[in-house]
């Protein structure tokens, strides 16, 4: 898949949350100016469904809560047929919620996330923010929530446990976290795999700027494991489409190499470079069932939760 | 390739420029912290070499324009080698329309011959020639005619008079022979009759000319040539009834001549007489032309002068000479002596120049200077006073309203002046020199004149002064002398001292002979001297005088002593011998006609009437056969041919065609310019 394409995709799934959610709350440029990770988690996850059409969002328990109105859009499944059969018009069923999954939230803490373009936020933040939201969501769901900061190697990690208050440590941990450290993801995974006794869901956030061979290896470790594994690939805008000007000299933040070049005249190969590898990765992931969700730190964070909660609706 | 500035190739060095430049640049670049740098170097080591051969295309192009600009002010010159289907035939035709092209042996004339000759020659000639045609005379070129045009030409060729002009004729062979193809075949045809006039013009050429191949066609009858022609004539003797004219007539022929010759003046048949010469003999005949058939006003008398018909070319038989006449004047002489008999020997000596010529009859009267009235002045054409007295004072308006009015006065220094009439004169400028005070000491006059060619005064007259040794005729004395400021001292002592003094006063003049009071002027009045000194002193002897000129020389007529009416003009209407009107320049001293046109009279349209007699030049009717060999050995020396590829003078055509080669590079320049722009615009990206 291009990059064209992987936008005109991206945009279409843009364009149906655009209807709905009010996306103010999700802009990372907004939530980069909260201090509190609590508030950001919250203005996250609230702002995502304050938007929402009652949906089948709402929870995953099997045990009956209440009735609301079927809107289109809502899948037919959860429609109350008895109800309809005795007034003519169509119910959804809502039940509710009930945890019995522990999530994995594995944050890429190397130096290369904190690459921030002419953006404001960098990867790291971003995922940071996705990293509060998601624990924020799922702790709501009574999900037990484990947080892993890693680099070379696991720097942090916070054992799973579904309390509310979990989430204040989540949090502080995030808020306090700075990214140092070159990538090993497919230490990492291997590491993690061995140390995790239950099953569960793995959401990998990571820009994946390693080797691609061995960080599926680790993730199919993970799948042997039967895990389940999303992973949000955060790339900064100026990382695909390597928008500068002049001479510049390129020097990497983990590996400190230097690149001498004119960017105008290297930016259609790298572009395309870019793109192979993007799709490389993409495909890799579908080949191993693994969910796989590309966001650039420029777009509000709707889509990873949404990817997110797809997924967690698989599992049921 | 050759350069024509050679120097200007060092100028290459100048892409040192450039190279340094490109080997000492340093880029600025600013420092970027980035993630994906192997992506960024598997694509920059692409681009890198693709810049660097850009960088290099780049210094490339720049060295080359530098090196293309200085082969551009070395002036390259390419040599390029003719197709052979290119290679044209070119001809240069010199016809000879000159006046003895006229000579007719009965059949047809040597011209008609000639053009039949001609045709021929074109008409054999290959289709793609080209023809050049000169006419010998005016030296006029027709370059570049097709076979067709060519023999047009040839059929309106006419007959010019005067002669053949080879030295135009060659060079116009030469000029154009600089701009023809190295690999074109370059003929030359030459048709003339080769008079000796015209073979002794090819004998004097110095540069020989460059064909490949030349010919040339004599003309020449088969016949014994029968021609005669006056070839000069001159006024030998003028007398009071009278002028007689010689006339010269040559028989270059070989047929003994028995003509009649005949003088005429305009309309009046004026002498006839019998003309009989062997053959290649030259000989004078002396006509004598009666002054009645000419009024006494006539300043011209047109002079024409014919042998009768009986040979084979009539232009030459008559000749046309203008005879100036001598104007038949009278002069009133006033001698105003200031003692008795001062003047009794300049009194001799102007009777016996009156008697003397025909042109001036001089009536002299003597009188007392104290006898000098209006009435005599009146009379008086020139005054001549020794010394200055005061009658003369008190007559100083009179004096001065007869010079004025066209009178001359003569002032003799003989005694102490008087005082008075002294200053009078001087101030109101009669006088032309102030005599201050004697200086007694001996000198002598100069033996010519200060102003040799002076009008107002007898300049024939000086140089029979001069003759007589003026030089040597001591004067005892002389007065120191103040001159006017716009007078003019003619004749000197040799101790520097003004000797004669000339002042212009209206239409008139004054004049001062500085001689003393010992006796000197009788000094100068005794001596041979005398009768020159008051010719010289009275103006211009009118003397009878011939103008005829050659039909390729301009006209002169000298007008010093000719009055044209009211001021001078610039120029004047003049009739040339074709017919035709035309301006002639007119200056103080001569009428000018720069093109009289063919032979006969050039005439002034305006009053008085001048005439000019033009002919042809003296043997350009020798018709005399040319000796073949000694032609074609004239004609081998100047034209050279199969020397092209040898000679290095600038006529040499090479055998491979010069183009400069600037527009190439000019062009390459410009694209390269265009190029070396669009690569640093994409470098820059």
């Amino acid at each position: 898949m291009t990059l064209s394409t992987r936008c005109r995709c991206r945009n279409k799934h843009q364009e149906v949350l655009n209807m709905a959610v009010n996306r103010e709350y999700l802009d990372p440029i907004f939530l980069s100016k909260l201090a509190n990770m609590e508030l950001v988690a919250r203005c996250a996850v609230e702002g995502f469904f304050s938007g929402l059409h009652p949906s089948p969002f709402h929870g995953f328990s099997v045990e009956y809560s209440d009735h609301r109105q079927y809107y289109p859009g809502d899948e037919l499944k959860f429609v109350d047929w008895k109800v309809f059969g005795r007034s003519d018009k169509l119910y959804i069923k809502r039940f509710q919620q009930e945890t019995n999954t522990t999530v994995y939230i594995l944050l890429d803490n190397s130096k290369s996330m904190s690459f921030a373009g002419n953006r404001s936020v960098s990867k790291s933040e971003y995922g940071a923010y996705l990293a509060a939201a998601l624990s924020y969501l799922m702790l709501a769901q009574g999900d037990s929530t484990s947080l892993v900061l890693f680099a070379e190697r696991i720097q942090k990690k916070i054992p799973p446990r579904s309390r509310r208050t979990h989430l204040n440590i989540i949090l502080k941990t995030l808020q306090h976290n700075k990214p140092g450290g070159r990538t090993n993801l497919a230490s990492v995974l291997h590491t993690l795999a061995e140390t995790t006794n239950r099953r569960g869901l793995v959401i990998l956030i990571s820009d994946l700027l390693d080797d691609e061979d061995s960080i599926f290896k680790g993730l199919s470790h993970l799948k042997f494991l039967r895990h389940d594994v999303i992973i949000f690939q955060i790339m900064d805008h100026q990382e695909i489409n390597l928008d500068y000007e002049g001479l510049i000299q390129f020097e990497d933040m983990e590996s400190g190499d230097k690149i001498r070049t004119f960017p105008q005249s290297v930016k259609h190969t790298y572009r395309r470079r870019v793109t192979e590898f993007l799709d490389e990765i993409e495909k890799t992931a579908g080949r191993s069932n693994i969910d796989y969700c590309f966001i650039d730190t420029s777009e509000p964070l709707d889509r990873a939760l949404i990817a997110y909660l797809a997924r967690r609706k698989r599992m049921k | 390739m050759s350069f024509l500035e050679w120097t200007f190739l060092f100028g290459s060095i100048a892409i040192a420029g450039p190279v340094l430049a490109h080997m000492l640049a340093k880029p600025r670049f600013r420092r970027l912290p980035f993630t994906m740098l192997q992506f960024l170097r598997s694509s920059q080591t692409e681009s890198y070499s693709r810049r660097r051969l850009r960088d290099l295309l780049l210094l490339l192009l720049r060295c080359a324009i530098i090196v293309l600009i200085a082969l551009l002010f070395a002036r390259p010159v390419l040599y390029i080698k003719p197709k052979p289907k290119d290679i044209r035939h070119i001809y240069y035709l010199g016809l000879d329309n000159s006046t003895s092209m006229s000579y007719t042996d009965g059949s047809s004339s040597y011209f008609e011959q000639m053009k039949d000759s001609v045709v021929e020659y074109i008409l054999s000639a290959e289709t793609n020639s080209v023809f050049n045609i000169s006419s010998l005379v005016s030296g006029n070129w027709s370059y570049g005619l097709s076979k067709q045009q060519a023999l047009m030409e040839v059929k309106t060729l006419k007959l010019s008079t005067g002669s053949a002009n080879v030295d135009v004729f060659l060079s116009g062979i030469r000029n154009s022979g600089r701009t023809i193809n190295a690999a074109d075949e370059v003929s030359v045809l030459l048709v003339s009759d080769f008079t000796p006039q015209i073979f002794s013009k090819f004998l004097n050429v110095q540069e020989p000319v460059i064909a490949d191949n030349y010919r040339y066609e004599m003309i020449v009858s088969s016949k014994p040539i029968n021609n005669a022609s006056i070839i000069r004539a001159q006024v030998a003797d003028a007398a009071v009834d009278g002028f007689t004219i010689n006339v010269t007539v040559a028989n270059h022929s070989q047929i003994r001549q028995n003509r009649r010759l005949t003088a005429k003046i305009g309309t009046y048949e004026a002498e006839s007489l019998e003309v009989t010469l062997p053959p290649n003999q030259v000989k004078i005949w002396p006509v004598h032309l009666e002054s009645s058939s000419i009024s006494d006003m006539q300043l011209f008398a047109p002079v024409e002068l014919s042998l009768s018909s009986g040979d084979g070319l009539g232009t030459d038989d008559t000749y046309y000479l203008a005879v100036r006449m001598p104007q038949k004047r009278q002069t009133n002489l006033l001698l105003a002596e200031a003692a008795e008999d001062e003047m009794f020997l300049l009194d001799m000596a102007m009777q016996t120049l009156s008697g003397r010529g025909s042109d001036r009859i001089i009536w002299v009267r003597r009188i007392k200077v104290g006898d000098l009235s209006t009435t005599n002045l009146e009379w008086a054409d020139v005054l001549v006073c020794s010394g200055i007295t005061e009658r003369l004072g008190t007559m100083t308006g009179e004096i001065s309203d007869f010079t004025e009015s066209g009178g001359r006065i003569v002032f003799f220094m003989t005694g102490e002046p008087a005082a008075s009439a002294t200053n009078q004169l001087w101030q109101s400028k009669v006088l032309p020199a102030l005599p201050k005070k004697i200086i007694k000491e001996q000198t002598f006059p100069e033996n010519s004149p200060c102003e040799k060619e002076f009008s107002g005064v007898g300049n024939v007259a000086a140089k029979a002064i001069a003759n007589y040794r003026i030089d040597r005729i001591p004067v005892n004395g002389f007065w120191e002398c103040l001159p006017q400021q716009d007078s003019v001292c003619l004749w000197q002592y040799q101790n520097g001292s003004g000797f004669i003094y000339f002042r212009q006063l209206g239409n008139g003049s004054s004049i001062l002979a500085n001689t003393s009071a010992d006796g000197s002027l009788g000094s100068l009045t005794k001596s041979s001297v005398s009768i020159a000194l008051c010719q010289y002193l009275l103006g211009e002897h009118n003397q009878i005088r011939d103008y005829s000129f050659s039909c390729n020389e301009r006209i002169v007529l000298p007008v010093t002593d000719i009055d044209f009416g009211t001021g001078r003009q610039k120029s004047l209407l003049v009739r040339d011998c074709d017919g035709n009107k035309k301006r002639a320049v007119l200056t103080d001293s001569s009428l000018m006609v720069l093109d009289p046109g063919s032979i006969g009279w050039v005439k002034t349209l305006t009053e008085p009437e001048l005439y000019a007699g033009v002919n042809l030049p003296p043997d350009e009717t020798n018709m005399s056969k040319p000796i073949e060999q000694q032609v074609h050995e004239a004609l081998n020396r100047v034209f050279s041919t199969g020397k092209r590829d040898n000679v290095t003078s600038a006529d040499i055509i090479g055998t491979k065609e010069q183009k400069p080669a600037w527009i190439i590079l000019v062009w390459i320049i410009i694209s390269l310019l265009l190029l070396e722009s669009f690569v640093a615009n994409r470098l820059r990206r």
